[in-house]
């Protein structure tokens, strides 16, 4: 069952919906939004920059002094903090969508406590935004109060222009009474009081595009400046990536030592335990038919042992792969239960790690074709092209495949994402499937 | 002797049970995991059981743990800790209380089919049966080494054997000499080692034991 979240933007606009959009746009929650961020721009302005000016001049005067150098450390903290309220607020009314900045590290001890503060870049950026948003403030409140004022005055000029007072033009004698351009235009025709009433519409009508474009500024500025930069997204999704290869080759390593506990460990066991049995028998002098069953189990699990050796083994690392990624594919799709088509175009010869990467991804993909898929027919397409490889898995079974939550698919992808490697996951119910795997043809360098 | 098996594995726990009813014992029950392990002995009531330690549903030391209970709420059952690997924790925790009808050994030793037996016969009958391996490992960690130092190479493996928990016959045989050098041996040990003389072969592991500890 699927539970369709509200959004709370729509609740209340069902009747404003079925209008044209252009007619409804003034009555939107959202260009309200808009404009209380547009009010708001010019008040923060001023404290923002009033705030950065004093305390970079202060502690700029003090920096001879003991004193500024960690006052200046402390306010860009301050400013840091102020910098990541204003990038929450307009994520909040004007759809800014800025994720955050790096978290402050600081360095150990008080020293390194302040050399981290005055090095931290995104302090100096939350500053420089600070500065910025005093003119960007003064001109988005300029612009909300004079579309507004100009464009309501015009809407409902005919109601309050016979309250105006009696003005007297160039031509002498005439009582006029509306607003006047010098004393020679008077608008109080009823001409001009249309033109009035249409110009304050147009201008009611338009003010949400102008507020939203003024904003659009102020929505760079804060992405650029106080959300987080190339090189910490970057080092975000490294952190990430590297915490996923840590976790997975611990995983690796559990799952090897529960296979050979449980499996050739085990055997092995069992074989000294018969051999064991079998050489007391025979000693004892007893029946060499027993001594000879015996000895049938123990060389049965022995051979089982080698067996399970042998797979686990290639588990770790395939031998064939030695030989080059297309001759491992091959004996790969030679293994598998439904008839894979494997087609290699392998120009250049990929880093040893991605090999074994791509060998394992095909492998995986292979498995769930062959288990989950319903198809008769696989095709394995490897091939190199301007420094990636790119791996697809196709079958004419059911589709349906999805990266969920704890699938393989998503498991496979955190894998190759710790070399910058990507999926995707063509497979519409009813299908056909195919599933594309790039990865860089050289681990640690990125193309 | 009547014997109950708790080894998650079922070649295993089938070799096991397959060797003890050849030897002429009984196994009234083989499971494979620590809640079956406690009906079971509170429903046979053997004279001894043999418990894996890795099981599940955990794989950690859940056999560890049913063991220790089982000492606790059936005293007068021997428990035969059987694992693929020697920690010293593990055997720490288990000696913890007495020595008696207890052991803990390697699962290779099953090899030495009748050693094996032995060991589980010993510990049926309130002896004591550690693994060669603790037993190095506690000489190993051991900080009495200016006196263990001073023990002759032969002083040496006698007080390791007893450590095991064999009987002085059992050193003999396992030694190769005689029931009267043993004794000469472990009076030897005792003296240099400044150890209290005692009676009974569970006394004496334990005072080898905690010494070996201390």
């Amino acid at each position: 069952m699927t539970v369709w979240q509200a959004d709370p933007t729509m609740t209340t606009e069902s009747w404003v919906d079925r209008l044209p959009r252009a007619a409804t746009e003034p009555f939107r929650r959202r260009t309200w939004a808009h404009v209380l961020y547009a009010l708001v721009g010019l008040p923060i302005g001023v404290a923002g920059f009033t705030l950065t000016v004093t305390t970079i001049s202060v502690s700029a005067g003090l920096i001879v002094t003991f004193v500024g150098l960690p006052l200046m450390a402390l306010t860009g903290l301050i400013e840091r903090g102020f910098g990541d309220g204003l990038r929450r607020f307009a994520n909040r009314l004007i759809d800014a969508d800025v994720p955050p900045a790096q978290r402050f590290r600081a360095n150990p001890g008080l020293l390194g406590w302040i050399g981290s503060c005055l090095k931290d870049g995104t302090a100096w950026r939350a500053r420089l935004y600070l500065l910025l948003k005093l003119p960007v403030g003064i001109a988005q409140f300029v612009a909300t109060t004079v579309f507004l004022s100009y464009g309501l005055g015009g809407l409902t000029y005919a109601i309050w222009r016979p309250f105006l007072p009696c003005q007297t033009g160039h031509d002498g004698g005439t009582c006029h009474r509306g607003a006047s351009i010098t004393d020679r235009y008077f608008l109080d025709t009823p001409l001009r009081i249309g033109l009035v009433f249409v110009t304050g519409l147009l201008l009611v009508m338009t003010f949400p595009w102008v507020i939203r474009a003024f904003n659009a500024v102020d929505r760079g500025l804060v992405r650029s400046l106080l959300g987080p930069t190339g090189d910490a997204n970057r080092v975000e999704e490294l952190e990430r990536t590297r915490a996923a290869a840590v976790d997975d080759s611990a995983a690796t390593l559990r799952r090897i030592e529960r296979d050979l506990h449980d499996g050739a460990q085990a055997r092995l066991v069992a074989l000294a335990m018969n051999v064991g049995l079998a050489k007391e028998k025979l000693a004892e002098g007893g029946d060499p038919a027993e001594a000879s069953r015996l000895l049938d189990t123990a060389h049965t699990t022995a051979k089982q042992a080698i067996v399970e050796l042998r797979d686990l083994a290639r588990g770790i690392h395939p031998p064939v792969l030695d030989a080059g990624l297309d001759a491992a594919l091959a004996t790969l799709a030679a293994h598998s239960s439904i008839p894979v088509s494997v087609h290699s175009g392998i120009t250049d010869r990929p880093d040893p790690a991605i090999e074994t990467m791509a060998y394992f991804c095909a492998a995986e993909l292979i498995t769930n074709a062959v288990k989950h898929s319903g198809g008769t027919r696989i095709g394995l397409d490897v091939r190199s092209a301007s420094g990636r490889l790119r791996l697809q898995v196709t079958d004419d079974g059911n589709g349906g495949a999805r990266m969920g939550a704890g699938s393989g698919l998503r498991g496979l992808a955190e894998r190759i994402a710790t070399v910058d490697g990507t999926v995707r996951i063509d497979s519409p119910d009813g299908g056909p499937t195919a599933i594309t795997v790039e990865l860089p043809l050289r681990a640690g360098r990125t193309a | 002797m009547r014997v109950v098996i708790a080894e998650d594995n079922a070649i295993l726990r089938d070799g096991l049970a397959g060797l003890l009813v050849d030897r002429g014992h009984d196994v009234p029950a083989a499971v494979a995991d620590g809640d079956a392990l406690r009906d079971a002995v509170a429903f046979h009531l053997p004279d001894v059981c043999v418990v894996d330690i890795r099981m599940p549903p955990s794989y950690t030391d859940e056999g560890l743990r049913a063991a220790i209970a089982l000492r606790r709420t059936h005293p007068e059952v021997g428990v035969l800790v059987f694992s693929q690997y020697v920690e010293t924790r593990y055997a720490a925790e288990l000696l913890a209380g007495s020595v008696k009808g207890v052991g803990y050994l390697l699962k290779d030793r099953v090899a030495d089919v009748r050693e094996f037996v032995d060991a589980l016969v010993r510990v049926a009958g309130g002896g004591t049966a550690l693994d060669p391996e603790v037993v190095a490992q506690l000489l190993g960690a051991s900080r009495q080494t200016d006196r263990l130092a001073a023990l002759t190479p032969r002083e040496r493996e006698v007080l390791e054997r007893m450590a095991e928990g064999l009987s002085n016959a059992g050193i003999a045989a396992a030694l190769v000499i005689s029931d009267r050098a043993v004794e000469k041996h472990i009076a030897n040990v005792f003296t240099k080692l400044d150890l209290p003389q005692s009676e009974t072969d569970n006394r004496r592991v334990l005072a080898v034991l905690r010494y070996l500890q201390s």
